[in-house]
């Protein structure tokens, strides 16, 4: 959404380099006070990781290692204990330039598919055309132009999370953080919204955040992969996938690259779970699993 | 449909009417034709609706007064929680003490008048009504005022375009309950000062034995009661179109 060219973006501030990252995490902790005043939860340990722009990164770690918590820091929704947090050379502020695609969906119940796109595009930036076009746009591109004027209740789960990521989409940002924005979608939907976020990806060239369970989805859409431990969350082992895009034009689960990293973080994963103390699964004796 | 079966047990309800006044005898229970006979008389004279129309007047004030002091000081309460948390206990405790407690000292400062009645039904429908936007403004999901920030939005359209919405059906919970102790505490407060309305013709009848015209009033109260609340609920379903239609 902003009219700046990639290239200058940050070049402003100009301090220790010409491209500031767009994201940048620098040992940052974050705990939660439980409620009924148990001890504090350590969601996240020292977590440091810089995102260049245009990169596409996936998040991919067990349930509870704190995935969710980075994209709310990233977005400035909460602030780490210690360590900073960093958006283009700034502490973040929520707005039209990081879109936040929510795992719960988080749509408004009263108001109808096209008011729930348009309430992020409320402000003095969009006028009430450009609102209407942009929504109408992104909702014909997630398949929902029909529902406009259905109300959240009357959709699927897997229609939910298309608007929602309709909304996040519709601002145009620079940054989207997308908090497992395909889990409830069928497949072949998925399939589908996979390529049409790469499309966008390719044209835009969005800092993306992408969390996700599943390793064949990271591996697909990311240019880099950033392998989270069990809670507290820390981040284990930056992947660099180098496989050729766009890569829904070939097949490319059948490269030599790809099936080595997919049983490479299959594996990291499920230790990751076994070795873990807290986790429910800790020291079960679990074969390999065999290819899904 | 549900109409059919509602006039169904009306029809239940007439019968075990007709058998009541036979057991007791009709000096106490009248028959439904000696009732109806009584409307018929009381409408004529027009006693009837002067009763019912003194008896709207100070219910529909008190009401209304109500409603346009609770909805804003629950909002108000729930939008600063420090304020919300320092009154509630307060607002809490009113509201568990019996209204009827307060009519001795209502008369000595307001006198008998309309004044007094106006207020009686003012104190009962206010409690309801200021609790439930109170607790509608608190329930408000986090998530959605969670998302409404990272889409920029300030804090007051936050409290706008989400934290009103998600109250309105306390609210309208609310005014339901409101509504039902402001008609309990009309009758109570026509009984309690000077005797007038609905209440009035209640305790003129009830005290001379004439038990059919009784009946008309304790049958016309009942009907305000109805149409009131499902005035409200009509309202109530066009606010939640969104749920659809389970
Ligand atoms: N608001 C909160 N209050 C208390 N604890 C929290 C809060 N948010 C997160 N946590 C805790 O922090 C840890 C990380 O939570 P987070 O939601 O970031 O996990 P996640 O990796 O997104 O998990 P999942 O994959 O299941 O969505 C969890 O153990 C959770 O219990
Ligand atoms: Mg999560």
């Amino acid at each position: 959404m902003r009219a700046m060219p990639k290239d200058l973006a940050g070049g402003e501030q100009g301090q220790q380099s010409r491209f500031p990252p767009a994201i940048r995490f620098d040992r940052v902790s974050k705990s939660f006070a439980s409620a009924g005043g148990r001890a504090a939860v350590l969601a996240l340990q020292d977590i440091s990781f810089t995102v260049e722009p245009a990169t596409f990164v996936a998040l991919l770690g067990p349930s509870g290692c704190g995935k969710t918590t980075i994209l709310r820091l990233a977005d400035g929704l909460i602030r780490g204990d210690t360590g900073k947090v960093e958006v283009f050379g700034a502490p973040p502020k929520p707005g039209p330039n990081i879109g936040f695609v929510f795992q719960t969906f988080r749509l408004i119940p009263w108001a109808s598919v096209q008011d729930n796109v348009e309430f992020a595009l409320k402000g003095p930036l969009f006028s009430q055309a450009e609102r209407r076009e942009r929504a109408n746009r992104h909702l014909e591109l997630v398949g929902l132009a029909e529902f406009r004027h259905a109300y959240p209740g009357e959709l699927s789960g897997g229609m939910k999370q298309r608007v929602a990521l309709a909304r996040a989409l519709a601002t145009e940002p620079d940054i989207l953080l997308m908090d497992e924005p395909f889990a409830s979608i069928d497949a072949q939907t998925r399939e589908l919204m996979r390529i049409e976020l790469m499309r966008i990806w390719t044209d835009r060239r969005p800092v993306v955040l992408f969390v996700t369970h599943s390793v064949d989805e990271a591996i697909i859409l990311a240019d880099r992969i950033l392998l989270l431990s069990p809670r507290p969350g820390r981040t284990v082992k930056t992947i660099e996938v180098e496989l050729e895009r766009p890569r829904w034009a070939y097949d490319a689960r059948a490269e030599p690259r790809y099936v080595e990293l997919r049983s490479f973080l299959s594996e990291r994963m499920r230790e990751l779970v076994l070795s873990d103390p807290s986790s429910e699964f800790y020291g079960r004796d679990l074969a390999p699993p065999a290819d899904r | 449909m549900i109409w059919v079966y509602r006039l169904g047990f009306l029809a239940l309800l007439v019968v075990l009417w007709i058998l009541a006044a036979q057991q007791f005898g009709r000096n106490v229970v009248p028959t439904p034709l000696a009732t109806f006979e009584a409307a018929q008389r009381l409408i004529a004279e027009g006693r009837l609706l002067s009763a019912l129309g003194a008896s709207l007047t100070v219910y529909l004030s008190g009401y209304a007064l109500a409603i346009v002091c609770a909805i804003p000081v629950g909002v108000v309460m729930g939008g600063f929680r420090i304020l919300g948390k320092t009154l509630e206990i307060y607002v809490f405790a009113l509201a568990a003490t019996p209204r009827v407690a307060f009519i001795p000292l209502i008369i000595v400062i307001m006198g008998l008048g309309v004044d007094a009645k106006v207020f009686i039904i003012f104190l009962g429908a206010l409690m309801p009504i200021l609790i439930n936007t109170y607790a509608g403004v608190l329930a408000v999901d986090d998530e959605l005022v969670e998302m409404a920030r990272s889409v920029g939005s300030s804090r007051q359209r936050i409290f706008i375009s989400i934290v009103l919405p998600s109250a309105v059906p306390f609210v309208v919970a609310g005014m339901r309950l409101g509504a039902t102790i402001g008609l309990i505490n009309t009758v109570v407060a026509e009984l309690y000062t000077a005797v007038s309305g609905l209440g009035g013709l209640l305790a003129i009848y009830g005290n001379t034995f004439r038990m059919a015209e009784y009946f008309v009033v304790v049958i016309t109260l009942a009907m305000v009661g109805v149409v009131v609340t499902e005035v409200l609920r009509h309202f109530e379903t066009r606010l939640a179109r969104w749920r659809g239609a389970n």
